[in-house]
């Protein structure tokens, strides 16, 4: 295999000194001249008629230059059921409902100036769950929907019943997953400004710049094209900005009445209550297999609670239905998920977007029907593993497939026994999990694209412009890795630009482990368009064909061994008569098709990702405390593009999925946010980290740029399955319920010794 | 948070004067707990004193047969002390639980304790300590024993233009053992506090003290636990029943940090696992 420069090379984020030195300039750092600060009201009740709001208290107030409510904009609705706005007129239906905004020349006096404005409600009844939200006569969420049931998306292949008929074991468990939230580093912040011909400039942390402008164009009443989104270095965001949310619109309309750029900020609290959480599911997942360790069946049904208005939570159903069919080979699959309005919280896109979730329940249901069968859970697994080259009964075209080489490298670290607690009253366990992600995107809109320029200058400097966007995974880094590869110039040489709608071309966004991959494939496609015009113009100054040509170190070699350089080269094809520049250009969609919208069989994604944890654990049975002592992580990568960022996500993703697992719950009541700070809402600390080892399976993807795929989503997926079968592993009690926390541990242990 | 006055004083003579003319104004000492409450809106002071300078709240030095610990000692300042470590172990100990070194190193025992917060980490040993509260005003001075100084969540008997000075440690008798009980290593807080101090001849516990954090309105002792425990020989059993004790003792509440049922448990279990280190 050909020796790479740039690929393959363990390098630190190009970023990263700017980031740990302050340098960077974070959405939170930007200012404008000018610019005034706002704030916004929140709704006081779950759900409640307005019936009058009083502004004059907090237009009043020193410091204060407007207050805007909904009779400042036109009545839009945005929101892909189109059951949201902006500012709510009428009627609020959860406690994060926004009704009026004030803008001042702090922030302070704009928090103190919302607290003044009055606003009479008459209180409505309101549901809090699923059950309470189908009953017959249930207060109407949304009122121009028949019931609080917003869709039920079901999937089948196979016949179950058959399934179930062939089995010799068949499990059962219902399991519930919590809210958790996003907890990036930077809350949610936005500067917005009007030129005087009312275009609208948007300094936006957003993941999803050109669909932003799209669906704020819908919620402003104005045409996209007279939107301009920028995006300043984020500080996190993992699926928090995949979709509008009103707070974009708000800050407009601020900055529209102020006439004067306006920055709108969240607090730690209200990215708590506003800002969208990970879906909660409550599944039930029966399964079944032959007494020779063939899976036979699997019969998902689950209840989704998506809050007062829909964003992406409501669409994990269709993740973890792959899970649920593809996952391992089942032949029977039956599946069924009902998403339902409720009073509470957002539910929107969080790393993994159903798998951590789904990995959940069916990692359970299959260290359950190993424990009836007598098998080892690792030799069983391998037993139902995916294969290479082969199409599910969905239609997943999987390649490249390193799940049965994950296994096997955690069975080779299983063969090494833990080692006995120091007390009688610790127990220890060990217990693995697995997922399949997506590994290079997943076409749920029309394009999965993404758009790609590579341009070389007179001094040999390379600038990628790309439509991906940076939100702190590395993209910036492995991007700048493949040009440099191609033109065989010096990582450092390459400058990617990447935060501006008026340069970038087209891309559907930063989700689904999606940059490496597509991202990935258009920059490499741009970057030997490049290289194409610079062996042209090379073989004229060498007297060479031009695919005899290579290029190394920044000079074009002949296979005389003659050279030039290759700042050279571009300054001979631009200063000439009839000069050119170099510059390559690449749209990248990747083969794949939207699932069918009834059957939902289709090949979403042109990869898959693999990966298995396995998580050895130490349970307090006196307090039920559990220690995570060792995490196993065995991904399959395709290839590691620069493996000191793949240790990056895979272990920043292992500390999200311990929190999953253990500690992190955003704890609601009757539809407020009990837990918003981060004393309340435990986050995995270096202090709780347990020892990681990363194992990189290189799988080679023959879609992927250098064989890689994606591999942001997946180091969280899984902790919370190997977790909790590593606890049962340890004390015999399954956990059903992240995160599993040390009451619910003991509660378990409790009801087991009561027999 | 609401714009405030912020004086810093060099003196305590100048605190008291500043509280005296301003009774309304807010002791601020580290500022981890004030801060906080001020940015929520629970604290909404137009006057802020720092103690930060004054020079009398800090330092610890052995007085009489008594030692004197400044309130403004930081709880850094108390982990890296080997005098504390040498007299104090448990005390340092439950220092070195609370939060992170960043914060320990601007936190101070005084505001741990006039912040009176039932799952406060250093009053548990304090109390098992038999700690006494030397409080000054301009009007003199009192010492009271820290026991009676909480009158209920963030309430003392602290009154306006009174700051607490410092606190007096008697020679410690016996040893102290304090257990934190959190889901996270750090940066969390106490679901249960126990701090329990037993001195011991031949075998036979002569005084007992055990004090519970967060599971009442106050930090608390447990007397009737101290008093099975007296006069008897340490025995399986008996630490059992000292936890069952003591568990029967604490009226915890369900909240958002733990259920009553399973502070109760948790106070059952650490009394009788200090009660093991105590052996
Ligand atoms: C992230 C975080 C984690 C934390 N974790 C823990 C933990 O694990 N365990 C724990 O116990 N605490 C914890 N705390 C709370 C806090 O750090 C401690 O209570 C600390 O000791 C308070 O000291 P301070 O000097 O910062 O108090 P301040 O905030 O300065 O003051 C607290 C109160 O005491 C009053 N006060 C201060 N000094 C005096 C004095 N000399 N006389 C009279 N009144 C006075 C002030 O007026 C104020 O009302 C945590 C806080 C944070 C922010």
């Amino acid at each position: 295999m050909k020796e790479f420069s740039a690929v393959g090379k363990r390098i630190p984020k190009t970023d990263a000194p700017d980031k740990v030195t302050g340098r960077a300039t974070y959405g939170q750092d930007f200012k404008l001249p000018g610019m005034l600060h706002g704030a916004i009201r929140y709704s006081d009740h779950a759900h409640a008629r307005i019936l009058n709001i009083d502004t004059s208290k907090a237009e009043a107030l020193e410091g204060v230059k407007c207050v805007v409510t909904a009779d400042d904009v036109p009545e839009t609705r945005f929101g892909f059921y189109k059951d949201n706005m902006p500012l709510k007129k009428d009627v609020v239906r959860s406690h994060r409902d926004e009704i009026a905004g004030v803008v001042a020349v702090n922030e302070m006096i704009a928090r103190q100036a919302v607290k003044l404005i009055k606003i009479e409600y008459e209180i409505l009844p309101a549901v809090f769950n699923v059950a309470d939200a189908m009953a017959e006569n249930a207060p109407l969420i949304q009122p121009n929907r028949d019931s609080n049931h917003l869709i039920t998306n079901t999937y089948n292949h196979g016949d179950v019943e058959q399934g179930e008929a062939e089995s010799d074991v068949v499990v059962e468990v219902t399991c519930k997953l919590p809210y958790v939230n996003h907890a990036s580093m930077e809350t949610c912040v936005i500067v917005a400004k009007f030129d005087h011909s009312q275009n609208l400039t948007l300094w936006s942390t957003t993941q999803i710049p050109f669909l932003l402008q799209k669906d704020l164009g819908a919620a402003l009443g104005m045409s996209p094209k007279n939107i301009r989104i920028l995006q300043p270095t984020i500080g996190g965001a993992f699926g928090r900005e995949l979709d509008i949310y009103p707070y974009h619109p708000i800050a407009a309309i601020m900055a529209k009445k102020a006439q004067v750029p306006v920055r709108l900020c969240f607090s730690r609290e209200e990215e708590f209550r506003a800002g969208p959480q990970r879906q909660p599911v409550e599944v039930t997942i029966r399964a079944g297999a032959k007494n020779n360790g063939d899976l036979t069946f699997r019969d998902v049904s689950m209840t989704l609670d998506v809050g007062a208005y829909v964003s992406w939570g409501s669409t994990t159903p269709m993740v973890m239905m792959e899970t649920t069919a593809s996952f391992y080979r089942v032949p029977h699959v039956r599946f069924k998920a009902d998403c339902v309005y409720t009073n509470n919280l957002i539910t929107g896109a969080m790393r993994g977007y159903g798998n951590p979730q789904s990995s959940f329940y069916v990692e359970s249901a299959m260290d359950m029907l190993a424990e009836k069968l007598g098998m080892d859970p690792i030799q069983f697994r391998i037993q139902n593993a995916n294969q290479p080259n082969t199409i599910t009964e969905q239609g997943l075209k999987i390649t490249s497939c390193g799940l049965e080489d994950c296994l096997k490298a955690l069975a080779e670290r299983a063969e090494t026994k833990l080692e006995p607690a120091a007390q009688p009253h610790l127990k220890r366990g060990r217990g693995v999990g697995g997922t399949l992600n997506v590994g290079g995107g997943a076409r749920i809109y029309r394009s999965d694209g993404c758009g790609a320029t590579v341009k070389v200058d007179d001094f040999g400097h390379v600038s990628l412009i790309t439509g991906s966007t940076e939100i702190g995974q590395g993209s910036e880094t492995v991007l700048a890795q493949m040009v440099a590869e191609i033109l065989s110039v010096p990582v450092d040489d390459v400058r990617v630009i990447n935060s501006d709608t008026d340069v970038k071309m087209w891309d559907v966004g930063v989700h689904a482990s999606r940059t490496t991959f597509i991202a990935g494939n258009a920059a490499c496609l741009a970057a030997k368009e490049a290289l194409g015009q610079i062996f042209e113009t090379a073989s004229e100054l060498l007297g060479a064909s031009p695919d005899s040509l290579k290029a190394e170190n920044g000079q074009i070699i002949a296979p005389d061994g003659k050279s030039v350089s290759l700042s050279k080269v571009v300054r001979s094809r631009h200063f000439r008569s009839g000069g050119q520049m170099v510059f390559g250009q690449a749209f990248y969609d990747p083969p794949t098709e939207l699932v069918d919208k009834d059957s939902y069989h289709g090949n979403i994604s042109p990869a898959y990702g693999f990966g298995m944890q396995m998580a050895d654990v130490e349970v307090d049975t006196e307090t039920g405390q559990v220690r995570v002592l060792k995490l196993i992580c065995a991904k399959d990568i395709g290839r590691a593009i620069n493996p000191m960022a793949v240790e990056g996500q895979i272990e920043g993703g292992a500390q999200m999925g311990l929190g999953y697992a253990l500690s992190e719950e955003v704890v609601i009541k009757e539809g407020k946010v009990m837990n918003p700070n981060f004393v309340d809402y435990r986050l995995f600390t270096s202090a709780d980290m347990p020892e990681i080892e990363n194992i990189m399976i290189e799988s080679n993807d023959p879609e992927g740029p250098f064989g890689a795929k994606g591999i942001g989503e997946m180091g969280s997926s899984c902790v919370a399955a190997a977790v909790t079968n590593a606890i049962y592993d340890a004390v015999g009690v399954r956990l059903t319920q992240p995160p599993m926390t040390p009451e619910r541990v003991l509660a378990a242990l409790d009801t087991k010794a009561a027999g | 948070m609401k714009p405030f006055e912020h004086f810093a004083p060099d003196s305590v003579g100048e605190v008291l004067d500043l509280l005296q003319s301003i009774p309304k104004a807010k002791l601020i000492a580290g500022g981890t707990d004030l801060l906080l409450q001020m940015k929520q809106g629970s604290a909404q002071p137009d006057t802020v004193i720092s103690l930060k300078n004054v020079e009398e709240l800090r330092g610890f030095a052995t007085r009489k047969a008594r030692f004197r610990l400044g309130a403004g000692m930081t709880l850094r300042g108390i982990t890296r002390s080997p005098e504390l470590k040498k007299h104090f172990p448990g005390l340092v100990y439950a220092a070195s639980v609370v939060a992170s070194e960043q914060i320990r190193s601007l936190a101070t025992v005084g505001g741990n304790i006039c912040n009176a917060s039932p799952s406060a980490d250093l009053i548990p040993p304090l109390l098992a300590l038999d700690a006494v509260a030397h409080i000054v005003s301009r009007d003199g001075q009192r010492d009271i024993p820290l026991a009676d100084f909480f009158k209920g969540p963030g309430k003392t008997i602290l009154k306006s233009g009174e700051i607490l000075l410092s606190l007096f440690l008697p020679q410690p008798s016996g040893n102290m053992f304090y257990s934190k009980h959190a889901p996270r290593q750090f940066m969390d807080l106490a679901v249960v506090g126990v701090a329990v101090r037993l001195q011991k001849n031949q075998g036979m516990v002569r005084e007992a003290r055990v004090a519970l954090g967060a599971v009442g309105p106050t930090p608390l002792r447990a007397k009737k636990t101290e008093a099975l425990l007296t006069g008897k020989t340490l025995t399986p059993k008996l630490m059992l029943e000292a936890g069952e004790m003591a568990a029967d003792e604490c009226s915890p509440i369900d909240d958002i940090r733990g259920s009553a049922w399973y502070r109760k448990r948790m106070i059952k279990i650490h009394v009788r696992r200090n009660l093991e280190a105590l052996l």
